[in-house]
């Protein structure tokens, strides 16, 4: 059913692509390898075709891969996972800032070891729950990493995540976080990286599954209108990141979750939508992010959960608050966490 | 000292073969026998990046690590780690801030999207202007006239030149506005941005950060007049484009946080004309965004005067009616909800 309405086995081939070799044009990614995995993972998990398209050996590989990237040792603030291995052999770097975890590509190894079936009994819990404690800014925001000014609510979503994935909220003061995420609302019912930065869909969604994450979803202070904000952004059928913007496929998950996340699911012109993601579909496979232009990792996977939020008939149901297949997070539940906030409630 | 001086000759020639190179023992990047997402690595970018470990590992404060980061971050500008070493040898080499200013806006060229770049310039600018001492012992005139501050605003204009909506641009101009206490100055570049284009959305969001001059917007009172010329301002621009959302949410949001009442005692008598005036009625009646603005105001003056609650809520009511149907039929199932919520209101 769902091959008629994408053409999933050119995403498969896309995705597979991905995760066996990216051009040399991505050499900007180097850094967020991880990322890059995580969604190529996400992206034929959403088509349902992980296990038959990645042979249980080379997910075994694929999950070596992953923990060769955890900091081995040193101070808290630099364990963690890193974005990849370009940042050298872990024995032969005696400058810690050198060779750093980053909690975005903590969260993306969480993820995609879940996603390959592993049960992170290798994730060294203590120091990664006290590096994000020590990434924590007073004013409730997060760093990425150590020694960086960079601090923004992606980097509070990736600490709720891993905090939600290990069921260990010590590393996250709730009301600190929830206090900046308040801060960051707009005066037009959207949500900004920064107090009065312009309202945008992906920090939306930073804001919004954090919240819902750490269970505080009733502090925005009119959830109505966030909604309002949300459902507007759809136009042309696809979402919008920014008022006046073009529609763009990656916010077919970024304010497509944030709706469901706030109950405005059923209010979505779904139709639309997936007439919009469909025409981002591209003849090689992969999506992009305009109809016509070339795909990309993020794209195809983001559109591809996007449309899954719309069509759960035809594509495995996803929860919106972790990037993952409801029956990933099911999992976690029996991997004996106890489970933490709303998320018990949703899977 | 000049940054990057010999740049153009060590391009061309590979490290492993220059004299200046030759203590350095390079260090490979170690994929694993299994690496996920393996990216096609130049051989260029393969050596630079391991003659940036070496240096790296051993964190090496020379000129030549401080050129080789540069070819890294203009090959692989998400290299986070790069970054903050960069930033390390810049300091410790007491590097000339001025060139390493106009490197940053060649990667800014290069890289519009990229966030660490902003962070690395914003250090600079902070070097070379102490904030504290620069606003409180010079005038806003003063300020504008010193060269930092001149060559950053210049910097902003050719990257909002670039892109009039570029996110991180605006986010800098917001930090480099407060930071330097230069306010006055912002309004009428606001103005001039949206004469330019009224459909920026990212200048009618700078201008709701004037007005609030960065103050926590719920401990705000603006100024009554201030507030009556920002209805008078908005407006006439509705009226050069009524169907654009930006004015539309940017005066509705401004009212509901900060003069509810001005909602229907001067906002609507003034859109009500409009929509009257045969020269803008057409487009004023065809535009959801008006009619989305009269259910907001009606529920607000409902609210506020129960007496004629009823009424105006069946006004409003009988508005989402035709949103739904004719108006904004894209946001017909948002409609017929906002419509069963307004049934439900208790006034």
């Amino acid at each position: 059913m769902a091959t008629a309405e994408l053409a999933v086995d050119a995403h498969v081939r896309y995705f597979r692509h991905c995760l066996n070799m990216l051009p040399a044009e991505t050499i900007s990614l180097d850094a967020t390898r991880m990322t890059i995995a995580q969604l190529s993972l996400v992206g034929l998990a959403a088509l349902s075709r992980l296990e038959e398209s990645v042979p249980a050996g080379q997910r075994k590989d694929m999950i070596e891969w992953i923990y060769a990237q955890q900091i081995p040792s040193g101070r808290a603030e630099y364990r963690g996972f890193r974005g990849g291995s370009l940042f050298g052999p872990h024995d032969a770097c005696n400058y810690p800032a050198a060779n750093c975890g980053n909690v975005a590509a903590t969260y993306s190894a969480l993820c995609a070891l879940l996603l390959l079936g592993d049960d992170l009994a290798r994730v060294d819990r203590a120091a990664t729950i006290a590096g994000i404690r020590r990434l924590q800014q007073k004013s409730g925001t997060f760093a990425p990493h150590p020694g960086t000014t960079e601090r923004d609510p992606r980097f509070i979503y990736c600490a709720c995540a891993v905090s939600a994935i290990l069921d260990d909220w010590s590393g996250v003061d709730i009301d600190a976080a929830t206090q900046y995420i308040l801060s960051c609302c707009s005066y037009d019912g959207g949500i900004s990286q920064i107090p009065f930065q312009e309202s945008h869909g992906g920090l939306l969604y930073c804001c919004v599954a954090s919240l819902a994450l750490m269970g505080r979803l009733d502090a925005l202070p009119d959830r109505h209108r966030t909604l309002q904000w949300a459902l507007f952004r759809q136009c042309g059928g696809g979402y919008q990141g920014r008022i006046n913007k073009a529609p763009d496929v990656c916010y077919s998950f970024w304010v497509g979750a944030s709706v469901s996340l706030l109950g405005g699911q059923e209010l979505v012109d779904a139709p639309a939508l997936v007439s919009f993601i469909q025409s981002c579909e591209t003849d090689i496979g992969g999506l992009s992010k305009w109809p016509g232009y070339r795909p990309d990792p993020l794209h195809s996977a983001l559109g591809i959960v996007g449309f899954s939020l719309c069509r759960p008939d035809v594509l495995p149901r996803m929860s919106p608050e972790l990037l993952l297949p409801k029956t990933v997070v099911e999992r976690l539940l029996h991997l004996g966490f106890r489970r933490s906030h709303k998320l018990c409630a949703d899977a | 000292m000049r940054i990057e001086s010999s740049e153009s000759v060590s391009e061309s020639v590979p490290l492993s073969q220059q004299e200046e190179w030759k203590d350095v023992t390079p260090i490979p990047q170690d994929d694993g026998k299994h690496p996920i997402c393996p990216i096609a690595y130049t051989d260029e970018y393969r050596e630079i990046m391991d003659y940036l470990r070496a240096v790296m590992a051993k964190e090496e404060i020379s000129e030549r690590a401080l050129t080789l980061t540069g070819r890294v971050i203009q090959t692989n500008p998400g290299h986070y780690t790069a970054w903050m070493y960069r930033k390390r040898l810049v300091e410790e080499l007491n590097a000339d801030i001025a060139g390493e200013l106009d490197w940053v806006s060649d990667i800014s060229a290069m890289y519009p999207k990229n966030y660490q770049l902003w962070h690395h310039r914003e250090a600079l600018v902070v070097r070379l202007l102490d904030p504290k001492q620069a606003t409180e012992e010079q005038s806003e005139a003063e300020l504008l006239r010193h060269p930092v501050i001149r060559r950053e605003l210049q910097f902003l204009d050719s990257a909002l030149n670039e892109d009039s909506k570029n996110f991180h641009a605006w986010l800098y101009r917001q930090w480099l506005v407060r930071t330097y206490n230069i306010w006055e100055q912002e309004l009428i570049f606001v103005n001039t941005m949206i004469n330019e284009d009224v459909r920026n959305n990212s200048a009618w969001n700078q201008r709701y950060f004037v007005h609030l001059q960065g103050r926590n917007p719920t401990q705000v009172e603006l100024d009554s007049e201030l507030v009556s010329d920002e209805i008078v301002y908005a407006v006439e621009n509705i009226k050069l484009a009524p169907n654009n959302e930006s004015p539309w949410t940017y005066i509705v949001g401004l009212l509901l946080r900060h003069a509810p009442a001005k909602l229907y005692t001067e906002l609507l008598p003034k859109i009500q004309e409009l929509a009257n005036d045969k020269d803008y009625s057409l487009a004023m009646t065809t535009t959801p965004f008006y009619w989305s603005a009269l259910v907001d105001i009606y529920e607000k003056q409902a609210r506020a005067s129960p007496e004629q609650g009823k009424a105006l809520i069946e006004q409003a009511q009988s508005i989402c009616h035709s949103l739904a149907t004719e108006h904004d039929p894209m946001h017909g199932k948002y409609w017929e909800f906002r419509n069963k919520s307004l049934s439900e209101l208790q006034l």
